[in-house]
């Protein structure tokens, strides 16, 4: 089994509330507390397990910002997993997913240097890294409806942007999506190999923004008087 | 053992220049610790690191103690494995401030950690393929065997353990910096590291820190013992610290001129050596000029290479510069953004796309001195209770320092 998320650009609009709803859930699992530094003050911050990006694609009146979420992408070939001193850091074989022991974590950082999408966080008041886990506290808990069994962050997509998925399984929803649509990894020159992946958006035409339509002729008419005028 | 003839003592000063060295050494100690309970207390978010920049300031005070550790033990293996007989009566000395400068810098890197408590976690549990793994059975190695090579040194009985265990340490401490070294070579996904070179260049570095560090600190001591110092090893000194920094600037050019070349670095290349940030002025003032340039014209232009007062002024200077250029290395590839969406403009709420600052706190600050602290209380009691010194380097052929 291999566990993962396909997000699809074309529709996620960056209202980040899978970012909220994955900070709400997990603050009270498994890897909880998700501390917030200074929540009330001038410069709040905090730990993160899935955070949205945003980027510029084209020029304009050709461009488009396109909404990133990025989160642990539960590497097959996990760098985080080989730097790790201690072994805290390790790869699930029964589905892949990438988790932190967090008995065994020392907080060197050494982790979130090694990962090339910054998904892991040292968590500055438990001085252990922390990232997602893909819900695993959620998604085998079988006091669960079948339909609540799924990472916090795709309930929760008002797009419906999310998908959760396994990737070995070729009729899966998430293996269709990825087969239909293009899914792609980020950054697969690295060679670590991302399960996670992104659908890309559809190419779109341009939506004018200056009233084309057909003049009638009453205001053909008016126009041509006030040009007239105006001399 | 060579150096039979010479004759070692304890230290048999007991005044205020000891006893002032001793106390200030306790009091950074003292900081130090003040800072780890505080940061303990309060956790690591009142440092001035963040996400972006995970290591800071008492990381770059660890690695430069440990690299220097390393390059001071030099002295001693010039002795022992080129068999170099001036050498060898500082062999004892190198050892006790190999020791020194290595558990100086592993007490900020553990007290630093998110979790220190759990070091003996990283004391049993290895993963092999984790360089940062293999560096602490490195850094453990290299405590027992330089150990075991000063008792070999001081010790008749184990006397024919000197060469062997000094052949050891000296290619232990070799893979000890190329592992150091390699903690950033191995690191693929920032555009400042991911280099090979970067384990010879960590070894030159501490050939050159390491040697500036003995010159300063060997100095201070037989000045302060009131005790010969030899002229002509000091010459030889003088001529193996420029050759040693000329292979920095090598290999330093080397590297970022294989950069610069690259498509894929040369945009962090421009960010470090183009005046685009704070770590150029770091770069070209505090390293090149000032942490190489005027030291090289200290040691090799004929007005000054002569003069004592030049040989310690260039190694102060290169102690200061291989700081700055650790910090550059350290502070200045963290701050350089993450690539995530090549040849796009990129904007979020979290400093995606940006140029990450970084501002040490005094905390920190604390933390990195109080590793300084642990070196210099161990050196001046290490001199005092056991016979590290030489009561004379004098030869006959040079006029020596009184």
């Amino acid at each position: 089994m291999k566990l993962g998320l396909v997000v699809d650009l074309d529709v996620c609009v960056g209202c980040h509330a899978c970012a909220v709803s994955c900070k709400q859930w997990n603050t009270s699992g498994m890897s909880g507390a998700l501390t917030d530094y200074n929540p009330y003050g001038e410069d709040p911050s905090g730990v993160w397990f899935n955070r949205v990006r945003s980027y510029e694609v084209g020029d304009y009146p050709q461009n488009k910002t396109i909404n990133f979420p990025m989160s642990c992408m539960h590497c097959e070939q996990a760098d985080c997993v080989d730097v790790c001193p201690t072994g805290a850091s390790y790869k699930r074989v029964e589905d892949g997913i990438v988790l932190i022991d967090q008995d065994k974590c020392m907080g060197c950082n050494y982790c979130s240097w090694a990962c090339p999408y910054g998904a892991r966080e040292l968590d500055r008041s438990t001085g252990t890294m922390k990232k997602c886990t893909l819900c695993l506290d959620r998604i085998y808990d079988e006091r669960l409806e079948e339909v609540d069994r799924q990472p916090s962050c795709v309930i929760t997509c008002p797009a419906h942007a999310r998908h959760f998925g396994d990737f070995d399984d070729p009729d899966s929803n998430v293996s269709q999506l990825v087969r239909e649509r293009g899914g792609y990894q980020l950054m697969p020159e690295l060679g670590y190999s991302p399960t996670n992946r992104y659908l890309p958006p559809r190419v779109t035409r341009l939506i004018p923004t200056e009233d084309v339509s057909k003049k009638s002729l009453i205001s053909s008419v008016k126009e041509w008087v006030n040009k007239m005028v105006e001399r | 053992m060579s150096n039979k003839a010479i004759v070692y003592s304890e230290v048999q000063q007991s005044g205020w220049g000891y006893y002032g060295v001793l106390m200030a050494g306790m009091a950074l100690v003292g900081l130090g610790l003040i800072a780890f309970f505080y940061l303990e207390h309060t956790g690591h978010y009142v440092t001035g690191m963040n996400n972006q920049i995970v290591w800071g300031l008492p990381h770059v005070f660890a690695i430069f103690l440990i690299v220097a550790a390393s390059g001071i033990l030099n002295i001693g293996s010039i002795g022992t494995v080129f068999n170099n007989k001036a050498y060898q009566p500082l062999g004892r000395l190198s050892g006790l401030l190999a020791i020194s400068c290595l558990i100086g810098g592993l007490m900020v890197l553990v007290l630093d950690l998110g979790r220190p408590d759990r070091l003996i976690i990283a004391m049993t549990h290895y993963n092999f393929k984790s360089i940062f793994a293999w560096n602490i059975i490195l850094y453990n190695g290299f405590l027992a065997l330089v150990g075991l090579y000063v008792w070999a040194m001081m010790d008749h009985k184990i006397q024919y353990l000197y060469k062997p265990v000094g052949f050891a340490a000296f290619f232990w401490r070799l893979v000890l910096t190329a592992g150091t070294g390699s903690i950033f070579g191995f690191l693929v996904a920032r555009e400042a590291y991911d280099s090979a070179i970067f384990a010879p260049l960590f070894i030159l570095i501490s050939f050159a820190l390491g040697l500036a560090l003995f010159i300063l600190i060997s100095y201070v001591l037989f000045t302060g013992a009131q005790r010969v110092l030899s002229k002509d090893l000091l010459k030889r000194k003088r001529y193996l610290l420029a050759l040693f920094m000329g292979a920095v600037l090598f290999f330093e050019a080397i590297f970022h001129i294989t950069a610069l070349y690259a498509a894929e670095h040369s945009h962090f290349e421009q960010f470090i050596l183009s005046g685009a940030s704070g770590y150029s002025l770091w770069f070209w003032l505090g390293h090149i000029v000032l942490g190489s340039i005027v030291p090289l014209c200290l040691l090799l232009l004929p007005w000054w290479r002569e003069q004592v007062s030049s040989l310690l002024g260039a190694a102060a200077l290169v102690v200061m510069g291989s700081f700055i250029q650790l910090y550059v290395i350290i502070i200045g590839g963290q701050a350089y953004p993450l690539t995530l969406f090549p040849n796009a403009t990129v904007e979020s709420s979290f400093f995606d796309g940006v140029i990450h600052t970084y501002t040490p706190t005094v905390w920190e600050l604390m933390l990195g001195v109080g590793g300084v602290g642990v070196t210099l209380v161990m050196i001046m009691i290490g001199v005092k209770v056991l016979r590290f010194l030489p009561v004379s380097l004098a030869t006959a052929a040079s006029g020596d320092i009184e």
